[in-house]
């Protein structure tokens, strides 16, 4: 076995130095050869049990005897027998003289008064006086004082009482109901400790190393100031001693990744925007071209505002040129949905559904050349469920550009995929969203997750575009990031990002 | 390959796949029929001719097949339409395949039967011309499909399964539509239910009459169109039938079906070129397109398509662009990075946002993320407030989302009353939105960002909280006095205050009424605060 002494604690340390092989070593004997509490005592025991230099050889019941309040105020005034033979120095006295100037119950002069003329060193004269017979109190009283003055440094083992003590220990204590008896008898078992052969190794070595158990345990302030540590040693700690948990302020792992996600954004030229909760049929679909009749804007996929059921208006001229593209084409080179738009169903609100609808709102204030994305929080008419959140955040955006196309499109995808989902393989399948034309999705192959659907993509309809006031191709995309933000996480279930219980939030790593 | 016809295979059982379609404006990729004509075209396998289909300028010979549309009908489903079909003997898998097909355009394209019903019939039982018209739902009877016993069109409503599922489209119209032959036995109430007799298509037909009644002519005739090129795939023989209708339609008032009434679709190559960025020649382009089941010519640099017959999803030039890119393949086109330099930015609120949120963690607070719909009973009534200005969803799924959320605080309360087991002190925020009415703007309402926090301890009070603020306050470099709250019943009264940065209030906080914290089941002292900072960083 490996002897490692530099972790002992003082209070090993201190116990090892004192003892020695095949000597028995007590709790009392510790308690008072070496000055520890009893707690101290049995914590130097229960360690150096555990690291194997002590073994418990035996185990018997002990009697302690422990001083009482009653029996402290009995060592400081002295016991009544001691006052009574005291003040009868001076002459006899009646007993009520002796209650009155001692200021002692009578209860308690008769059974002092008893103790002294039993012994024979006091009686009554003829005046009924108590006088004394003697110039010394009996050794029996004697004793008893002193046993009150060394019951004052601790508990007084039974084992450790002359045969005279014991004796006397007996008429002044009590196991049961001791607050009128100086000393209160406990019973205890006494367990005996031996040094095994590795703790006379350990001991060995605490001398050869010269450990006292007094090094400097807590750097204080007094010692700094007084320069004290300047002649002492600094106490080793043990380093694999159990923390305390602490709490600390920190950011939502869900937060920050969505925060990398925009600052990658960021770096890639993007310009964020964002938008209200509360849309307008007009915006979260008439402007993406997705026809009145479009079976994703059922009741059953879109939450509706109760009220106010509908906006004020629709800016214009956007709102007449999405109408007439919807009805005709009007200037798109479209021939349109061919049915006559709703303009109070237009003016419909709803829950923004989707975050493309920021994409189409970005439009007629967009700059030529642009980029912009937005992390949209988005609600749909969906079952709460593992994959399904009543709301969630949607990562879309678009870029402008006279030169922009299929391929740059396809560009901006792999960038994605590399920079953002860090990708392996990325892989194109055409794809079919309402509002884009032509219609990519990007599939890539996570070096965790393997083949998934990062997104979707395409080419903003020309029917999006030109309503909104835009003649240049516009890139649009959306990223499924949640997919990623729980592997992120270590998670796998979406209503775990944005729970509200506040320790699996605290705990929570995040890679 | 699958990509091609915009489709995933979702998985399969032995011989039988499970494919997942996403383009909603084509519907002739509906049937295992539809996909197998695309993916033979994109294999070059020869193309089926289609020749069935009358036109505006040639029309086929009916051989005295005729529905008649009757005025009576218009009020309540205008348009029907019919062809008929013979020569093939179908067989069990055949049957599966017309009755999917069929489900499938009625169910989606045609909005569940509301624009589009179709149905087959055994054509060898019926007597020309049939006739479609409207008639009194109480006083017509026949034998529905699978019932043994004559109903009244009144009674399919509310005793068929499919009366129950499909009346509602008619039942509030005076008269009921209503095919039958011209010895009046009956073929179907549309868009209900089949007659037990013809009506009855069985294994071993092979002579069969398909109508469509509906709202939307053009769909109809696509759907149509659709249909017999799936049965001609099948190896029928499509019969003309003309239509005659009681006024004239966009298309005339007597119509063979099927029809072609598609219109030809061209695009320059020079929007081929802007659009996939790739210069290809007039021949590449008509080559993909050919891949696509596309018959197309390139002249004068303009490619110049025919719609297939069964397709009607060319809406704009871009349209065919995407035909042509699919039909080129993706992976040809090689990606490129977009050349234009432009600056990346956050919002002004995001901004301020993580400004706020690196204050709130640096005073030991845990930021949490919550959703922002909820019910009434956590916005409103466990706060102790009545509501009134916060948005309510008119169709909510469950009363457990019926309301975007008005404030942080109730999110912040949830979190306690399911967070008494995590070790106090609980310090929690978030930087988030919150909505509520608001008359001033043109959506009567308004989004706004907000902090909220939370602190909650066996020691917690309104001290406590004020240092917060203030200390928040001083590191955003605005000055404020706090104001005295009335009114506020979610706090104790006289222990909480209103933030304000010159005459603006920009937040309130103080200790969370006992009230309020036994609603939410919490035991421990809790203050709250919350902080609009779009208001903040209006203010000067």
């Amino acid at each position: 076995m490996d002897i490692d002494v530099k972790n002992l604690h003082p209070l090993e340390v201190r116990l090892l130095r004192h003892v020695s092989l095949g000597q028995n070593i007590t709790g009392n004997g510790i308690v008072e050869e070496l000055g520890y509490k009893v707690g101290q005592c049995n914590q130097a025991f229960s360690w150096l049990s555990a690291k194997g230099y002590l073994i418990e050889t035996s185990r018997t019941k002990g009697v302690f005897y422990e001083l009482t309040d009653f029996g402290r105020e009995q060592q400081a005034k002295g016991t009544p027998a001691q006052r009574i033979f005291g003040l009868l120095a001076n002459g006899p006295k009646s007993l009520p003289e002796i209650a009155q100037e001692l200021n002692l119950e009578k209860s308690e002069i008769g059974s002092a008064f008893g103790q002294l003329s039993k012994s024979d060193v006091v009686c009554m004269n003829e005046e009924n006086k108590a006088t004394r017979k003697n110039d010394f109190l009996p050794l029996e009283l004697e004793v008893a004082a002193s046993l009150l003055t060394k019951g004052l440094d601790g508990e007084i083992a039974e084992s450790s009482l002359s045969a005279d003590e014991k004796q006397a220990m007996q008429k002044i204590s009590k196991k049961r109901g001791a607050a009128n008896s100086p000393f209160k008898l406990i019973e205890r078992e006494e367990l005996v400790f031996q040094l095994t052969g590795d703790g006379e190794l350990a001991r060995k070595a605490i001398f050869e190393k010269n450990i006292t158990g007094e090094e400097l345990g807590s750097v204080t302030t007094d010692m700094l100031s007084s320069g004290s540590w300047k002649t002492g040693a600094f106490r080793p700690y043990a380093l694999n001693a159990p923390t305390s948990r602490l709490i600390p302020g920190r950011h939502n792992p869900y937060g920050n990744y969505l925060q990398w996600v925009k600052d990658k954004l960021c770096a890639l030229g993007f310009e964020e925007f964002d938008g209200p909760l509360v849309e307008n049929e007009f915006w979260n679909g008439d402007a993406l071209f997705m026809p009145q009749f479009h079976s994703a804007r059922d009741i059953h996929d879109v939450y509706y505002v109760k009220e106010p059921q509908h906006c004020k208006r629709i800016e214009e001229p956007w709102l007449s040129q999405v109408a007439q593209t919807h009805e005709n084409g009007w200037k798109t080179g479209s021939r349109g949905w061919r049915y006559s738009f709703d303009h109070e169903f237009t003016r419909r609100q709803v829950l923004r559904s989707q975050g493309t609808v920021l994409s189409a709102k970005q439009l007629p204030h967009a700059k030529v050349p642009g980029k912009y994305f937005g992390v949209a929080r988005c609600f749909r008419y969906d079952q709460v469920d593992a994959t399904h959140g009543a709301d969630f955040y949607q990562t879309e955006g678009i870029v402008l550009g006279d030169e922009v196309n299929l391929k740059t499109l396809l560009g901006l995808l792999k960038m994605f995929a590399e920079e953002i989902a860090g990708a392996e393989e990325v892989k194109y399948v055409p794809g079919y969203f309402p509002f884009t034309e032509p219609s990519i999705e990007v599939h890539i192959k996570h070096p965790v997750l393997g083949w998934f659907e990062l997104g979707g993509s395409g080419i903003f309809r020309p029917e999006v575009t030109k309503a909104l006031g835009i003649d240049v191709p516009v890139l649009a995309w959306g990223l499924g990031i949640d997919r990623m933000a729980l592997m992120h996480l270590g998670l796998n279930d979406l209503r775990e990002l944005f729970t509200p219980n506040i320790e699996s939030v605290r705990t929570r790593r995040g890679n | 390959m699958l990509p091609v016809a915009k489709a995933e295979l979702d998985g399969h059982e032995g011989d039988l796949l499970k494919i997942e379609l996403n383009d909603t404006n084509r519907p002739d990729l509906w049937s295992a029929a539809g996909v197998a004509r695309l993916l033979k075209a994109y294999w070059g396998v020869e193309a089926p001719v289609y020749d069935f289909c009358s036109t505006e300028e040639e029309t086929f010979d009916n051989e005295g097949r005729e529905l008649h549309v009757h005025s009576s009908v218009s009020s309540v489903r205008p348009y029907g339409i019919a062809f008929a079909a013979k020569g093939h003997t179908i067989d069990e898998q055949d049957l599966e395949a017309l009755i999917q097909s069929q489900e499938k355009l009625c169910s989606n394209f045609g909005r569940k039967r509301k624009t589009i019903a179709m149905g087959i019939y055994r054509s060898s039982l019926i007597k020309y011309p049939v006739h479609y018209r409207g008639v009194d739902p109480d006083t017509t009877s026949f034998v529905p499909l699978g019932m043994s016993e004559k109903l009244t069109l009144r009674e399919i409503c509310s005793q068929h399964p499919k009366g129950k599922e499909y009346g509602p489209i008619v039942a509030d119209s005076p008269v009921f539509p209503y095919i039958t032959d011209d010895n009046g036995e009956t073929l179907s109430f549309p868009p209900v239910i089949n007659s037990a007799r013809i009506g009855a298509v069985e294994i071993g037909d092979d002579e069969l009459f398909l109508e469509l009644s509906g709202t939307d002519l053009p769909d109809m005739l696509l759907a149509a169109s659709i249909m017999a090129c799936d049965m001609s795939d099948l190896g029928f023989d499509i019969l003309p039938v003309k239509v005659i209708f009681p006024e004239e339609t966009e298309f005339g008032k007597e119509l063979t079906v099927p029809y072609y009434f598609q219109e030809p679709i061209s695009c320059s190559l020079a929007l081929v070129h802007k659009t996939l960025g790739e210069k290809m020649t007039g021949e590449e382009a008509v080559a993909s397109l050919k891949r696509m089941g596309i018959y197309a010519f390139c002249s004068d640099e303009t490619i110049y398509a025919t719609v297939p017959e069964f397709r009607n999803d060319f809406l704009h030039p871009a349209d065919l662009v995407e035909d042509i890119m699919i039909g080129y393949g993706l992976g040809n086109f090689e990606p490129e990075m977009p050349q234009d330099f432009t600056v990346g930015r956050l919002t002004a609120a995001e901004e301020m946002g993580r400004k706020v949120k690196d204050i709130m963690v640096g005073l030991g607070f845990q930021e949490m993320v919550y959703n922002y719909l909820g019910s009434r009973r956590e916005y409103a009534t466990n706060m102790e407030v009545d509501g009134k200005q916060y948005i309510t969803i008119a169709n909510p799924m469950s009363e457990n989302y019926e309301m975007v959320r008005p404030s942080i605080i109730p999110s912040m309360m949830e979190s306690e009353s399911v967070s008494g087991h995590a070790p106090f002190p609980h310090k929690i925020f978030e930087v988030g939105k919150v909505a509520f009415l608001d008359d001033t703007d043109n959506s009567g309402t308004t989004t706004r960002n907000n902090l909220g926090f939370l602190s909650s301890d066996s020691v917690m009070g309104f001290n406590e909280v004020s240092s917060l603020v203030n200390t928040l306050m001083y590191f955003l470099g605005k000055g404020f006095s706090l104001a005295s709250l009335d009114g506020d019943t979610r706090f104790i009264e006289g222990r909480c205050a209103a933030v304000m940065v010159g005459e603006t209030k920009v937040g309130v906080f103080g200790e969370i009424h006992p009230k309020v914290l036994e609603n939410w089941g919490c035991g421990m002292p809790t203050v709250a605060c919350e902080i609009d900072l779009d208001l903040v960083m209006a203010t000067k």
